[in-house]
């Protein structure tokens, strides 16, 4: 018992030092059971592969230049389209947020479109621009949009009105209150608001590579589907998850934080 | 006196979609936009009575919903005592946290391909997909609405004789569940879009089957109704059941939280 205690308490201290062995360590048993399931073949081999199958696999199509290919074609969607969601999103949702006006004939719309859901444009969409890039531009921009607006207007609404008319009596036109007060004040918010509609980007990059897609990591499961093999579905899987896993808790994560801690004293 | 201003918001709140309708009813047939683009709200409303009239329609809704039900069923059985027993332990959960956020990053679409070979084309594969949508995420919300209740609180309970049951009962369950309502309510948004996302691939009848079909023939009237159906659905689902549980929930129990 001593023993183990020791050990647990070595852990901890070297989870203290470096955090990503915090991470890492727990998918260990993960993997030790997988690899155990498939050597002694409870489920045929066709239809679950062991770690080392995907292991291969991976190397093989890093090998062959069609991963880096894919990896590279998924995140410059992603990216481009966080980008255009963001540059059109966040004027809007200043708008929304300081005009009652605009309030009451957008946000009713806003809360049905966004219900309509990215995939479901997806039909209508390839009618539009056909199998292509703009096709799944649109599909993240469209993602990615709401929940940006949606927490700009949060935002800007829960700035104080005392900070406004405090600006406004220290003689400020209304061009500086929306750099100087609103857009910082809505700062942590819209970041937030960022963060959870790539989130729901990064999901609708994956459906909309499934069914439209040419490349990228969704279509090569698809594919990888249409031909059977499962190896490559699951290493898709395995590469979706940690590049999000990537991207959330080491660039998205942080920048939340660190809004949060500069400007969030605004926010009540 | 309230009735009338509960009217005159619904009025505000009606109002845009009515000038919207207006629009589409004036400009697509103004313009002389090609019914393959676009359709005329007259052929949307068209298809909407003739799909409800034999049928169909409420066929598709009935599939996808039950669906839906059938898949957060099986998974909320299967979260929340999973989530409070890894939660109950602080050692336990912390190990576990980075495995049910990958988890849950994962949860959904990504499964489509594998869940159809798994299971066939057809129902196994699709409620597979939800239920992976909310699994994953409910439990892991669970898990962190357990560990987020004080210790002395349940110190507390403890130290007035709280048998197992009634811990569990009385403070686990309660502390935990407006984390757990809000787990409910993200999750079932990823499975609703895993819902669509994986009828358009593998199934013959549903919503999101209806869409895609309706492509094949450039029928755009009965795409822009899917659409719209999902998205009242959706609607409806969302702020007349979800978001009052989570509210009710989060007053009933939130203070409990951070006591």
């Amino acid at each position: 018992m001593t023993a183990l205690l020791h050990l647990w308490g070595g852990y901890v201290r070297l989870t203290a030092r470096w955090p990503v062995i915090a991470t890492l360590v727990p998918f260990m048993p993960v993997l030790a059971l997988w690899w155990f399931v498939t050597a002694i073949e409870v489920f045929p081999r066709v239809f679950l592969p062991g770690p080392a199958d995907v292991a291969r696999s991976f190397a093989a199509l890093m090998y062959k230049g069609i991963l880096p290919d894919y990896l590279q074609d998924s995140v410059v969607r992603l990216a481009v389209g966080a980008f255009w969601g963001t540059v059109l999103g966040i004027p809007l949702g200043l708008l929304i947020g300081l005009s009652q006006r605009a309030h009451t004939a957008l946000w009713p719309l806003l809360l049905f479109f966004q219900a309509i859901g990215d995939i479901a444009w997806l039909a209508i969409l390839v009618i539009w621009f056909g199998y292509g890039l703009v096709t799944m531009t649109f599909v993240i921009v469209y993602t990615v949009i709401f929940p940006v607006v949606l927490n700009t207007v949060l935002g800007v609404r829960s700035i104080p009105v005392n900070m406004h008319r405090a600006a406004l009596s220290l003689g400020a036109s209304r061009l500086r209150i929306v750099w100087e007060v609103v857009l910082p004040g809505a700062l942590p918010n819209i970041i937030t608001g960022l963060r959870n509609g790539l989130g729901y980007g990064w999901r609708a990059l994956i459906a909309a590579e499934i069914i439209v897609g040419t490349s990228g990591i969704g279509f090569m499961m698809f594919d990888a589907r249409r031909a059977g093999s499962v190896v490559e579905i699951l290493l898709g899987m395995i590469i979706l998850g940690i590049l999000w896993y990537i991207v959330d808790n080491w660039i998205l994560a942080p920048i939340e934080r660190a809004t949060g801690q500069r400007w969030g004293l605004v926010t009540r | 006196m309230l009735r009338l201003r509960s009217l005159s918001a619904a009025a505000t709140f009606g109002a845009p979609f009515v000038v919207l309708l207006t629009l589409w009813a004036v400009l697509v047939p103004y313009f002389e936009v090609n019914p393959r683009l676009f359709p005329p709200l007259l052929a949307v409303v068209q298809a909407g009575l003739e799909s409800i009239g034999d049928g169909t329609l409420l066929q598709h809704i009935g599939a996808s919903l039950l669906r839906v039900l059938v898949g957060t069923a099986i998974a909320l059985v299967l979260a929340i005592p999973l989530g409070i027993a890894m939660g109950v332990s602080p050692l336990v959960s912390t190990f576990l946290t980075p495995l049910f956020r990958f988890f849950s990053v994962l949860a959904g679409i990504a499964w489509i391909p594998i869940a159809t070979l798994w299971f066939g084309y057809g129902f196994g594969a699709i409620t597979f997909v939800i239920f992976n949508a909310v699994f994953f995420i409910v439990t892991y919300n669970t898990l962190l609405g357990v560990s987020t209740i004080p210790r002395p609180v349940r110190n507390a309970a403890a130290s007035l004789g709280a048998g197992p049951w009634a811990m569990l009962t009385e403070v686990l369950l309660p502390g935990a569940l407006p984390n757990i309502v809000t787990g409910i309510r993200t999750g079932l948004g990823f499975a609703w879009r895993g819902l669509i996302a994986a009828e358009m691939i593998a199934t013959n009848v549903g919503l999101g089957y209806m869409l895609f079909v309706a492509r094949d023939f450039y029928k755009t009237e009965v795409i822009v109704l899917g659409m719209i159906v999902i998205g009242v659905l959706w609607l409806l689902l969302d702020r007349l059941i979800l978001a009052p549980l989570e509210r009710r929930t989060i007053e009933r129990w939130g203070m409990v939280q951070r006591a």
